[in-house]
């Protein structure tokens, strides 16, 4: 086949499934807005934007109980009300009706100031807060240990005015360096590589399933364009529709929830583009089995639930042990997550992750020769 | 009435009838919990090891025999693999840069003889910030070395200046009223509502979309049956299959050590309204999306954002104010929040009885709804 006619086929696809995209209103509503925007606007409304800071524990009504009512004690409660930490710290309560009230809603944790307090800090030994928690608000607990413990650290008792160093109680201060960035900026990386793949694997798999059920993709395979053709023509609309997608995460999070990225939007879009290949590729093979729609959506949800829990979205790598941890090794989108959230996060240079890019470019071509070579066996089939 | 029961349940036999012949949907919702929680019980393993091998370098610039304690306590932490030790701050910089390692620990020249004379000094800590969890527990790893040290310094009285050290004057002591551990199970409650949820998302799916796909739905609503039976027996039959997987969830959580303090009753009753109210928005949301491989999709794109904002994962009270307010319109919050809190707290009927009305209420606005825009586009 010349080189010329392989280039006009693959137009020509492109161009068909650009059409057919048009047509089907529920198909671009879904694939550019649904999607990407779902996705972007949970995390941002979920957990803040990135110029935002919020405190979880700041709008919790929380009863405070001072059972030792010294100065020391009075001290704590001055200290955590004016923290920013705990806005809605109620006094009043006596402490069997509170830890009563727990689980009804009214208030969901009671901080408790024992008798004695004062008296352990004034002889050195450190004093105790215990903290009743409704444990059916997840992760509460931790979150009002953590804020405690970060507003009481340098608590001095003989002190009015605490001091304002933060941190610095123990003699070895640990100098922390390393790029710092909000958890927004975090989620934008976890939500883009959600999008890329989550839509991408439909639109390759989902598409050829859905053209097989119709019985268009078997008039398409036994038409004059060639297999090659055919599936680089579904590779560059897939690719259009995937930068249009990279866009609209990247905006809606930069201009609506403030992230700033420490890449060029270029980057952050060509490497976008390249885990879309990959998946394509992936994409492919499993159209190329002759699943029905149904069983392709299904096959998506589990890769997605499964790239959830090893490719590094939630978890890292490192965090995992065994078998989990092999898996995770071998799954090319776990390279790509990496290079995308080292590239937008700390502002690495693509070019130091040389290996982590070979291996996804590797995958990918793999894919794609796997994908080709069972495509062309039916294909056969169909035209014999 | 007698009428509407009977094709009610005329209608639910149907649809059992025709899920227990088609082997990939009946082999679906029985694996489809099970490979959710099993993806979700491996991130809680992961979170909650004892002990991680995450990879850290060193560089002792000091090379004292304080540094040598610090370096003895910070190989044998549980948490980190210190597996190379290296001459400078650039290497060290350069290892977490390359990804090789996930956090670099320097300790300058003069450390040791710092801590000795003025009883204060410090030490450098890089780490990979683009990691999510792995920088925190480098830094844990490196704190509870500091610390460790410190107390076999002031025990051996080798550092003067350092006895009477104190870490922090106040120490807080957390207790979940359930009784269970603070770290124990954070996720498994949520992934029953959210099973509950998808399954009942899929079920709409089989019930409607892909009937009409078949063109037995327009067969079956031109038969003497009343629309609002036909639906009515879908829903029935909806909550036998959510009934099946909440008995298949109750014994994975029973399997994995999960104590159900509240009353089992509670969770079916809970379960049922929200598969209830899940269908009965499928049903108006398939009134006007005719496919049902755009549902699904529709489904899974919505699923995402559902374990944020529906205190599936998080608990709406945690969230951000946006976050919060959009998650307390969502009748599913309160569907999770009242199996949490019967799962984890043991309340009665009246602790959830306004989760219960909500989604209840929710349910009976949707319905008539859907069975207008039945008809409607009919």
């Amino acid at each position: 086949m010349s080189k010329s006619k392989f280039l006009s086929d693959t137009l020509a696809v492109t161009i068909n499934e650009f059409r057919v995209l048009r047509r089907n209103r529920t198909a671009i509503l879904l694939s550019l807005v649904v999607i990407p925007f779902f996705f972007t606007a949970a995390l941002g409304v979920g957990s803040g934007g990135a110029g935002t800071s919020y405190s979880v524990t700041a709008k919790i009504p929380i009863a405070f109980i001072d059972d030792d009512q010294t100065v020391a004690s009075g001290r704590v409660y001055a200290i955590l009300a004016r923290s920013g930490d705990f806005h809605q710290l109620i006094q009043g309560y006596r402490e069997d009706n509170a830890i009563a009230t727990l689980g009804t809603g009214k208030i969901y944790a009671v901080i408790v100031i024992p008798k004695g307090f004062q008296d352990r800090l004034l002889n050195d030994q450190v004093g105790h807060i215990t903290v009743y928690v409704d444990d059916s608000v997840a992760d509460l607990g931790s979150a009002i240990q953590g804020n405690l413990l970060k507003n009481l650290q340098d608590f001095n008792p003989r002190l009015e005015v605490q001091p304002v160093r933060v941190g610095v109680s123990s003699p070895i201060e640990i100098v922390a360096r390393g790029v710092k960035f909000s958890g927004f900026d975090v989620g934008l990386t976890v939500i883009l590589g959600l999008v890329i793949i989550f839509a991408t694997f439909y639109e390759i798999a989902g598409g050829i399933s859905r053209e097989s059920e119709e019985g268009t993709y078997a008039r398409l395979a036994v038409s004059p364009i060639g297999l090659g053709a055919i599936m680089a023509g579904k590779t560059f609309y897939d690719l259009g529709l995937n930068a249009v997608r990279a866009l609209i995460v990247c905006a809606l999070a930069v201009y609506g929830y403030g992230a700033r990225p420490n890449t060029d939007l270029l980057t952050i879009v060509g490497l976008s583009l390249l885990m879309a290949l990959l998946t394509m590729g992936f994409g492919f093979i499993i159209s190329a089995l002759g699943l029905g729609v149904r069983a392709v959506i299904i096959v998506e949800f589990f890769l997605v639930l499964f790239l959830f829990a090893f490719s590094g979205f939630i978890i890292d790598r490192e965090l995992l042990t065994g078998f989990s941890k092999t898996i995770s090794y071998s799954l090319p989108w776990a390279y790509g997550i990496e290079v995308i959230r080292r590239a937008v996060l700390i502002g690495q240079p693509l070019w130091t992750m040389a290996n982590q890019l070979m291996f996804v470019v590797v995958s990918t071509v793999v894919f794609y020769g796997i994908a080709y070579f069972v495509l062309k066996i039916s294909r056969e089939r169909l035209v014999i | 009435m007698k009428e509407l029961v009977r094709d009610s349940f005329a209608v639910t036999v149907k649809e059992l009838k025709e899920l227990s012949r088609d082997p990939v949907s009946l082999a679906l919702t029985i694996m489809f919990p099970i490979l959710l929680i099993s993806i979700f019980v491996v991130i809680s393993q992961a979170f909650g090891a004892s002990s991680y091998n995450i990879p850290v370098v060193v560089a002792d610039l000091d090379g004292s025999s304080v540094s040598k304690v610090l370096l003895d306590k910070l190989t044998t932490s549980p948490l980190i693999r210190v597996n190379q030790f290296v001459q400078t701050d650039e290497q060290a910089v350069q290892a977490v840069q390359s990804g090789m390692a996930t956090g670099a620990v320097i300790i300058p020249k003069g450390f040791g003889q710092a801590l000795l004379s003025s009883g204060h000094t410090y030490v450098i800590l890089q780490t990979d910030n683009s990691k999510l969890t792995a920088p925190l527990l480098v830094n844990a790893a490196l704190s509870s070395s500091i610390q460790a040290m410190l107390d076999e310094a002031t025990q051996t009285g080798y550092t003067g200046a350092l006895s009477g050290f104190k870490a922090a004057p106040v120490d807080v002591i957390i207790r979940p009223i359930s009784g269970r551990p603070p770290s124990g199970d954070p996720f498994l409650p949520g992934m029953l509502g959210m099973i509950t949820i998808l399954g009942a998302f899929d079920d709409i799916v089989n019930a409607i979309t892909r009937e009409r796909e078949r063109g037995t739905f327009p067969r079956l609503v031109l038969t003497p049956i009343n629309i609002f039976s036909v639906y009515m027996g879908k829903m029935s039959s909806t909550v036998v299959i959510n009934a099946v997987r909440t008995t298949l969830m109750l014994i994975i959580f029973a399997l994995s050590g999960l104590v159900i303090r509240g009353n089992i009753i509670f969770i079916y009753l809970t379960t049922s309204l929200i598969a209830v109210f899940t269908l009965s928005l499928g049903l108006v949301i398939s009134s006007r999306v005719r496919s049902s491989s755009t549902l699904t999709i529709l489904e899974i794109a919505l699923t995402f954002p559902l374990f944020q904002l529906s205190g599936a994962v998080s608990s709406a009270e945690t969230l951000a104010p946006e976050g919060r307010a959009l998650a307390y319109s969502l009748p599913w919050t309160y569907g999770n929040d009242a199996i949490r809190r019967i799962i984890y707290l043991g309340v009665g009927f009246n602790a959830i009885a306004v989760d219960i009305l909500v989604l209840l209420l929710s349910s009976l606005v949707l319905l008539p709804i859907a069975t207008l825009l039945a008809k409607r586009t009919m």
